[in-house]
């Protein structure tokens, strides 16, 4: 389990799948991604009829979120242009859950 | 040529020719059905990132600005380029892709990706390495052999010019 799942995993579970109201965010490093995961909520519903209940840390994007490749390329667009990075094929390859893409974009806006 | 060459030189040809019907007829059923190939490689030319200057793209793809004024009118029309003129240098036109053309651009780096894995994945790593090395080989022979061809084209056009000039001069 990722750094931020079992941080948000330690927490009071509850039912809105909302992470804030679980974890204490006092270390700057949960918090920037407590920001990014913000973001990646607000473009996957966006651009997809789901709900952000549907989606958790765990949640695995091409299995459980059903997205195609031209849908996984569009969450890419929108990310690299809300965080100003850039994500490289090889980069989306090891990427498979909503917590590995947090990861992803706390490393790259990290660099 | 033995038919040994006669099969390479056959087999290359082929590969070149079914690459780029590959090419269209994947975009065809896909969601770019109205993008051409050139149209599709403009894009790839252009990138997804920095805007580029008109006469940048016109010497990655290499054609003339006018030849790539054309097919940017195009693209911009169909929603897949955004032209600009630079603010620090209105001489300067940029493009850009737009986020429709920057899927384009991702779908078709994937066809690109896709191709190469098929390609690879069934060699193990000595034959890999050896087939990247022709293949680098091959590339290198060709963009040789296009440049010697411009070089020529370019020294022709430069001869006619000066030739048209002293012909104008006599005729003054």
């Amino acid at each position: 389990m990722t750094e931020l799942s079992s941080e948000l995993q330690r927490g009071e579970p509850d039912s809105t799948g909302n992470p804030r109201e679980r974890i204490g965010l006092d270390d700057p490093v949960l918090r920037r991604k407590e920001r990014i995961y913000d973001t990646l909520m607000n473009t996957v519903t966006e651009m997809s009829d789901l709900s952000p209940t549907d989606i958790k840390p765990e949640t695995e994007i091409i299995h459980d979120l059903g997205l195609d490749s031209l849908q996984i390329y569009e969450l890419v667009i929108d990310l690299e242009s809300s965080f100003d990075i850039r994500i490289s094929d090889e980069e989306l390859e090891r990427v498979n859950t909503i917590q590995d893409v947090v990861d992803m974009i706390y490393e790259l806006t990290s660099e | 040529m033995n038919s040994a060459e006669n099969d390479f030189a056959d087999g290359l040809l082929r590969i070149f020719d079914n690459v780029l019907l590959t090419e269209e007829k994947a975009l065809s059923k896909g969601y770019f059905s109205n993008l051409s190939i050139a149209e599709l490689h403009t894009l790839d030319a252009i990138g997804p990132y920095e805007a580029r200057a008109m006469s940048e793209t016109a010497a990655r793809l290499g054609i003339t600005t006018g030849t790539l004024t054309v097919a940017i009118d195009r693209l911009v029309r169909k929603g897949y380029v955004e032209r600009y003129r630079d603010s620090k240098d209105r001489r300067v036109v940029r493009v850009c892709l737009t986020r429709q053309g920057k899927l384009a651009f991702r779908m078709h780096a994937k066809f690109h990706t896709l191709l190469v894995k098929r390609i690879m994945d069934p060699l193990d790593i000595e034959d890999r390495e050896r087939l990247a090395a022709l293949v680098r080989e091959i590339d290198e022979f060709i963009t040789e052999q296009y440049q010697k061809y411009s070089q020529e084209e370019s020294a022709r056009k430069g001869a006619k010019i000066t030739e048209e000039q002293g012909n104008d001069r006599i005729i003054q």
